[in-house]
């Protein structure tokens, strides 16, 4: 790429020469390539060392005469620096050769490059040549996938081993990678921000660890505050978006939304630009309680003029699309909110005074005027406002469509209930309200007012009730939000009146009549169904939280005193911003809170920390005093007090509060001897707290009839909180500790899910408890790693719907009975590509590479067809092959070579890896053709959905492309979804895809004649062909699966089309949500589903999964011949597998075979041969099934057999069923007969299973090398250390 | 332990959203919210109870459905020094409701598989049963505790006579 064009004066210093001409010469960095000499070596750590991260080729322009050279371009590839040479040879030789004088030359040169270099820089992401080096490098060393944006990169000293290493640290959305080369020593480490527990820095250095308890010291002499802080908010980013969508925890940025603060001129990076803004926007957003989607646009000096105060005040302006803000410099002092749509004009102003000069005066339209004075920049402010006051929206009443219901919005529910107050009551409340009108006289009313300490301590001491709807709305934000989504309300509640049988509906109403049961209000029709309606339309606004208790109490509470859009727009505020994170699953902000507490403790309590933290009273307490701000365990009317407080200090009066009550029973705590004692002293406190200025409503509820022994005023709880702890506890300081018990509770939660899974699964028969552990982190792991490579287009973060989503067709938590107690367990199901790393990197068959023998175990083991292994499934499969249990790993090495695993197709291929005849070449050709096709494209070329006219055909590939999907892990919502959008991660996943050619046909003995009748009779090529020309067959997701394809048409005896929409419909639920797919029937492994569904009781499948694969040896361990229990038989094997298996053994022994195992090999061999018809009473097992007794029952499941072995396994039950039933279906419903499918095996060469075990068995170095267990936990380590050094793979 | 005895007892009450669970409890004991997002925060009740109350709604089928995954959901979290003897107590609640789902004997059945956990009917509203059903229930977690106690006051004679046995011991060593 060009350049601006660099002086140098030592050209070739560490740089070779690859092309010259008169004027120009072409170099190459040493140091790269293949040449690894001393002074290559010694160019890379001078590289390294001094941060020079020079691009690897570059062009210099040159003169004979003058000792100074220019550089002009420079590449990061051979083919780039070529294009450019190529350039300069077409348009300048020539033109440069005609010039005389060198001067002229050089001039003319440097004017053409620089035009071409800011003509190529016009449209660019305004990224520097620099950073688009460093951006490279760092791709190709980390091997990180385009998507992956690198932020900044940072020269610094990784201290390992003592031994200080200068290098480059590398900070990305995802990950802080380290460089360093040094004489010949590289190092490169590569850490996830999702995986940092504890990030600090001390001086120039940054300390990290990570989950894994991995340390790393990052030394650096410039920019480490930099550097830190942004390794903190990637970290926070990555962390939320584990709990925002722990489907994708990957990070992504999208920079158009701060493109406008992207200042030219500024050197950093746009990325690191946007991110520092982002951070910015935030905590202004949060100052100034502003919606999410204000985002600040620039902040300026200024001095506002206070009219109370009579003076100017010395702040900053700060600007987002929507709002006018101001914020004094001394804290607290005054800040100030003007809406953009409210100003009527901005002037200037110049009143000749030299103290105050450059004023604008900003007029609202309620003609309040705002004074400020001192603004540097006064034309660029006041254009910058008149230009977003331009753009200003003012949005409009929606329409919307007429629901059929009827209903009025309910006023604040107190003045329809109203408490009937005592003489001294009510003069109290006029005292107060004539102290607010006095204070609105002067410092304003409405949003516009200015915000001062006077008014908190106005707020301190307990709004009146009549303004507490307007100061409530006004301080809570809540009124910005209403005012942007006019009719918003009304429409959420009618779409969900509309809504039937929703989970979220029925846990609502289970709480309406326990909300505020004692106050008269939520006794009527009127306050319960206010309550039902603001509460539907919010589980509508934010299906991520739906509807979670205590969002009853406190909405009960907003009722009281709000309308009820109103008391909806405070929940939502409540909600989204005052309490982030509250009420989603595990409330998990609740839980970081309250590790924000037990830290505050620590520090502002240590005596009664310790005490605390051993009877584990933090953890009892919080929860019901975060939730519901105090609401459910202080009394109504004195909790008010402190709600009126919460929404103008935010979440920091909560921990003022609590740390308050701990210290005020300091003494009665440090007494107690359990948690039972402890909460029985906080519970007497609370509830004694009373409020004097304050009408206690009248209540039926007996045992709050009862008098409590009053403790403590609720002015006198707050006024003490603030005391003691309002000045050390400021909103700045809770977002630092927050960011830092956000990570330690999500590790937390991982900990305890491990810990469960763990004492569910310690009874395995493969894996001690450690080993489970390690399974679980590195599967967690591997899970992150495969997504933050996969980067899937993220969704943009927008959790909240502007236009309401319905949704009763997918409610967003599954129902309780299925969910409650297993969601856990789902974190760790393995997809296929995880699993088939798994597999690849930890048990000793990654040796076999002629056949995928991942893809068949993984096949064999997910017998639902669900395209995931649960952890126990995970354990059986990995456990076994791990094990010392030779005769069982045979046995199963057997059955992963039986058809259908192990396709015909597939055996072909592997026969011929390289095509040699024509027709070979062919076949080969076209096999491979599909996977050039881009994938989307091919998407593109199915049928669509939408369309009619579709026959089985279609149905069968839709429903095989989606079961390949569930397969890749692509989580596509629908099929339709996929084909819409069509993204890069698909792409990524198609090549993923490619290598394992082979993967996805299966070879069912007699299945082509199965195929409807049109079919019938052709081998699977030949369809291929057919469905090919076509135009339908045409990339690896439609080739894939034409097993499936057939596979689906026989599944369901009878059932035509309609039942192939239904599988389709059911495997795409299934990667929603795996609880439902129990009805799925699209592949063979289903079948085993049923089987397995009509022997066992689903409460027990687990302990099932457990053992089928465990105890394989029992059925396998009976005697083949003469076995009464003809069900159980594995079935026999033919030549062309066998050969394939013993390829596979040999693999396995590390390609050695000694003269005992040929003479085994040749032995089976001898006993195919001989096998040959000699057993006419055993036909195939295919034939022995088919006798009269062992025809299905009615919902075409095979009849149980009585006398079943304990823990008879699954999996091959289901194999055989499934074959039965295939050639079963092939024999009574085809009356032609396939060419292939007619052979019967018993006819050709075959093995059975005892004699291949016999003569295995036999030989010593096999049973040896079976015998030979793994120890998983080495192999998981040495995976772990391969990722976080980033080593290539050796197999 | 510090072998003090406990002046409290902990009783941890299980069961599904509306079965009567806050009803059926006096004031002494700790109330939360029952979703199922709240799960995870049970560990940290869960931790030294005396005693698991699992109640259903007699009404409702899923909620007796349930007990099973409630008990082992304790039995996991809670992690009891014997499991096999943990004192439960089943209650089924809102017998005074007319449309009854699950019969006595379906109840008694479950209860009796699952070592033979005490059952009784209450009725929350009407006040049946349930002062008896505590009554028992603080009779087996009292239970518990004196077992518990004899237990602690065994451990000396357990070293000592393990003192015996000690390998590195050379009177011992005779073999």
């Amino acid at each position: 790429m060009w350049i601006q064009p660099k002086e140098l004066l030592l050209p070739s210093a560490f740089w070779i020469a690859e092309m010259h001409s008169r004027y120009f010469v072409l170099q190459k960095r040493r140091g790269h390539g293949e040449s690894r000499g001393f002074g290559s070596m010694l160019v890379g750590t001078y590289d390294s060392v001094m941060n020079t991260k020079p691009a690897p080729y570059r062009i210099l322009h040159q003169t004979p005469s003058s000792e100074v050279s220019y550089e002009i371009a420079i590449g990061i590839t051979q083919d780039e620096i070529v294009k450019d040479w190529e350039w300069l040879k077409a348009n300048l030789f020539k033109v440069l050769d005609e010039m005389e004088n060198e001067d002229e030359v050089t001039n003319f040169t440097i004017c053409k490059i620089q035009s071409l270099y800011t003509q190529n820089n016009q449209d660019d992401t305004g990224e520097s040549a620099d950073f688009k080096v460093m951006k490279s490098k760092f791709r190709q060393i980390f091997k990180m996938p385009e998507e992956e944006r690198l932020v900044n990169s940072y020269s610094a000293t990784y201290v390992k081993n003592k031994i200080p290493r200068q290098g480059q640290l590398y900070i990305s959305l995802n990950h802080v990678c380290f460089y360093s080369y040094m004489l010949g020593q590289e190092i490169k480490r590569i850490i996830r921000f999702a995986e940092l527990e504890d990030i600090s820095r001390n001086a120039n250095t940054i300390y990290l660890k990570t989950t894994n308890n991995m340390t790393y010291n990052f030394t650096m002499l410039f920019n480490a505050s930099e550097a830190h802080l942004l390794i903190e908010q990637l970290n926070k980013m990555a962390i939320q978006q584990l709990i925002h969508d722990p489907d994708s925890p990957v990070v992504d940025h999208d920079t158009s939304n701060f493109s406008r603060l992207g200042s030219k001129t500024s050197k950093k990076p746009v990325l690191l630009r946007d991110l520092t803004a982002r951070q910015k926007s935030e905590e202004f957003r949060i100052y100034f309680r502003l919606p999410q989607s204000e985002i600040i646009d620039g902040k300026i000096k200024a001095n506002i003029w206070t009219p109370y105060s009579k003076r100017f005040n010395s702040g900053f302006i700060y600007l987002s699309p929507n709002f006018f803000c101001f914020r004094s410099d001394v804290k607290d002092l005054v800040s100030v909110v003007i809406p953009m749509k409210t100003i009527k004009s901005v002037e200037k102003k110049d009143d000749g005074q030299q103290r105050f000069e450059n004023q604008i005066v900003i007029i609202t339209s309620e003609n309040v005027p705002f004074m400020f004075a001192h603004i540097v920049d006064r034309d660029v402010l006041i254009f910058k406002i008149t230009d977003l006051l331009a753009r200003v929206h003012v949005p409009l009443s929606r329409e919307r469509a007429k629901y059929d219901i009827s209903w009025s919005k309910q006023t604040a529910l107190m003045n329809t209930f109203k408490t009937q107050f005592s003489a001294k009551i009510i003069q109290k409340q006029e005292e107060k309200m004539v102290r607010w009108e006095a204070h609105f006289r002067d410092f304003g009313r409405g949003i516009g007012m200015f915000r001062t300490t006077d008014v908190i301590n106005l707020i301190v001491e307990g709004i009146p009730d009549k303004l507490r709807q307007e100061i409530w709305l006004i301080f809570s934000g809540a009124i910005h939000d209403k005012e942007m989504n006019p009719g918003l309300y009304e429409d959420l509640v009618e779409k969900a009146a509309c809504i039937k049988n929703c989970f979220a509906h029925d846990e609502i109403d289970r709480d309406l009549p326990r909300s505020l049961p004692e106050h008269p209000a939520f006794q009527s029709t009127d306050g319960i169904g206010a309550l039902r309606r603001v509460l539907q339309a919010y589980a509508l606004r934010n299906p991520q939280v739906g509807y979670c208790q205590a969002m009853n109490i406190v909405s009960s509470v907003f009722l009281l005193f709000c309308d009820e859009e109103n008391a909806f727009w405070m929940l939502a505020s409540l909600c989204e911003n005052l309490l982030p994170d509250y009420y989603k699953d595990k409330v998990v902000g609740a839980q970081i809170d309250q590790g924000v507490l037990n830290e505050l403790v620590e520090t502002h309590l240590p005596d009664l920390h310790g005490h605390l933290e051993q009877l584990g009273v933090i953890k009892m307490i919080s929860i019901s005093w975060f939730l519901t701000i105090f609401m459910s365990v202080i009394s109504y009317e004195s909790s008010l007090h402190i709600l009126d407080c919460f929404f103008y200090e935010g979440a920091k009066i909560i921990f003022m509060i609590s740390l308050q009550i701990i210290e005020w029973n300091r003494d009665k705590l440090l007494y107690c001897q359990d948690d039972g004692e402890a909460m029985l002293v906080l519970q007497n406190y609370l509830e004694g707290i009373y409020n004097p200025e304050y009408q206690v409503p009248p209540t039926t509820d007996k045992r709050k009839m009862k008098r409590k022994v009053r403790t403590q005023t609720v002015q006198t709880l707050i006024h003490e909180s603030y005391t003691k702890f309002g000045e050390e506890i400021t909103q700045q300081r809770i977002e630092e500790l927050r960011n830092k018990h956000r990570r330690l509770t999500m590790r937390q939660f991982d900990i305890d899910n491990e810990k469960t899974i763990v004492k569910a699964y310690v009874q395995n028969p493969y894996f001690s408890h450690i080993e489970l552990h390690m399974l679980l982190t590195i599967i967690r792991e591997e899970k992150h790693a495969l997504k933050s490579l996969q980067q899937q287009q993220q969704k943009v973060q927008c959790p909240l719907s502007e236009t309401p989503q319905l949704v009763s067709q997918s409610p967003s938590r599954p129902i309780q009975d299925a969910g409650t107690f297993g969601g856990r367990y789902e974190a760790y199901n393995v997809s296929y590509e995880v699993f088939h790393t798994l597999f690849t990197e930890l048990t000793p068959w990654r040796k076999c590479v002629s056949v995928d023998i991942g893809e068949k175990l993984f096949r064999l083991t997910d017998k639902k067809g669900t395209g995931v292994l649960d952890f126990g499934q995970l354990i059986n499969a990995l456990g076994l092959v791990c094990s010392n249990k030779n005769m069982e790993k045979l046995k199963l090495l057997y059955v992963l070579h039986l058809p259908p695993l192990l396709s015909k197709a597939e055996i072909e291929r592997s026969r011929r890896p390289r095509p040699r005849t024509k027709d070979d070449a062919e076949e080969a050709f076209e096999a491979e053709d599909f996977f050039d096709n881009d994938a989307s494209e091919s998407m593109e070329a199915l049928p669509s959905p939408s369309d009619n006219n579709f026959d089985a055909d279609d149905f069968a590939l839709i429903n095989a492309t989606q079961h390949l999907h569930n397969l890749a892990g692509i989580s596509g919502n629908t099929f339709m979804d996929l084909s819409r959008t069509p993204n890069l991660s698909l792409n990524s996943n198609t090549s993923s895809l490619a290598h394992r050619s082979s993967t996805f046909y299966v070879d069912l003995p007699g299945f082509q004649g199965t195929a409807t009748s049109t079919d019938a009779g052709r081998d699977e090529d030949e369809l291929q062909r057919e469905l090919r020309q076509q135009g339908r067959y045409e990339s690896i997701d439609t080739f894939s699966d034409i097993s499936d394809l057939g596979a689906a048409r026989i599944t369901p005896p009878g059932a035509g089309v309609g039942a192939d929409v239904a599988a389709g419909a059911a495997s795409a639920a299934a990667v929603d949500d795996m609880l439902l797919n129990v009805e799925t029937i699209s592949n063979f492994s289903q079948i085993s589903d049923l089987v397995a569904a009509t022997r066992l009781e689903r409460a027990d499948s687990n302990a099932t999964d457990l053992r089928s694969l465990g105890s394989l040896g029992y059925l396998l361990d009976q005697p083949d011949e003469g076995a009464s229990n003809s069900q159980h038989r594995i079935p026999h094997m033919r030549k062309e597998n066998f050969q394939l298996l013993w390829r596979s053994i040999i693999e396995i022994m590390g390609l050695v075979q000694d003269e005992e195992m040929h003479r085994a090999y040749e032995n089976l061999l001898e006993l195919g041969n001989s096998n040959i018809k000699k057993e006419p009473s055993l036909e195939s097992f295919t034939q022995l099934n088919m006798g009269g007794d062992e025809q299905p029952d009615s919902n075409g499941n095979p009849t149980t057999p009585a006398a079943e072995p304990i823990g008879t396994t699954r999996l091959f039950v289901a194999l055989e069923e499934e074959l039965r039933q295939a050639s079963g279906k092939s024999r009574t419903t085809t009356t032609s007969s396939g060419d292939s499918s007619s052979t019967n095996i018993s006819e050709s060469w075959h093995i059975s299973i005892s004699q291949f075990i016999a003569t295995v068995l036999t030989v010593n170095s096999i049973v040896k090398g079976f015998q030979t267990p793994i120890q998983i936990s080495e192999q998981i380590e040495q995976l772990q250390k391969k990722r976080r050094k980033c080593l290539s793979t050796n197999y | 332990m510090s072998g003090r005895k406990k002046s409290l007892l902990k009783v941890i009450i299980l069961g599904d959203s509306s079965v009567g669970k806050t009803s059926l409890m006096n004031q002494y004991i700790w109330d939360t919210a029952g979703q199922e997002r709240f799960q995870s925060l049970g560990v940290a009740f869960y931790r030294g109870a005396d005693c698991c109350v699992l109640v259903y709604d007699v009404t409702a089928p899923n909620s007796f459905k349930n007990l099973d995954s409630w008990r082992d959901e304790f039995l996991i979290q809670a992690s009891p020094r014997d499991p096999e003897h943990f004192p439960f107590v089943v209650l089924g609640n809102k017998v005074d409701l007319d449309n009854r789902q699950v019969s006595t004997r379906r109840a008694q059945q479950w209860c009796q598989s699952k070592n033979d956990i005490p059952y009784y009917e209450t009725s929350a509203k009407e006040g049946i049963n349930v002062e008896m059903a505590f009554q028992v229930i603080a009779k087996n977690a009292l239970e518990l505790e004196a077992e518990a106690e004899v237990i602690n006051d065994f451990p000396d004679q357990i070293t000592l006579g393990s003192q015996n046995n000690r390998p590195g011991n050379p009177d011992n060593c005779q073999c």
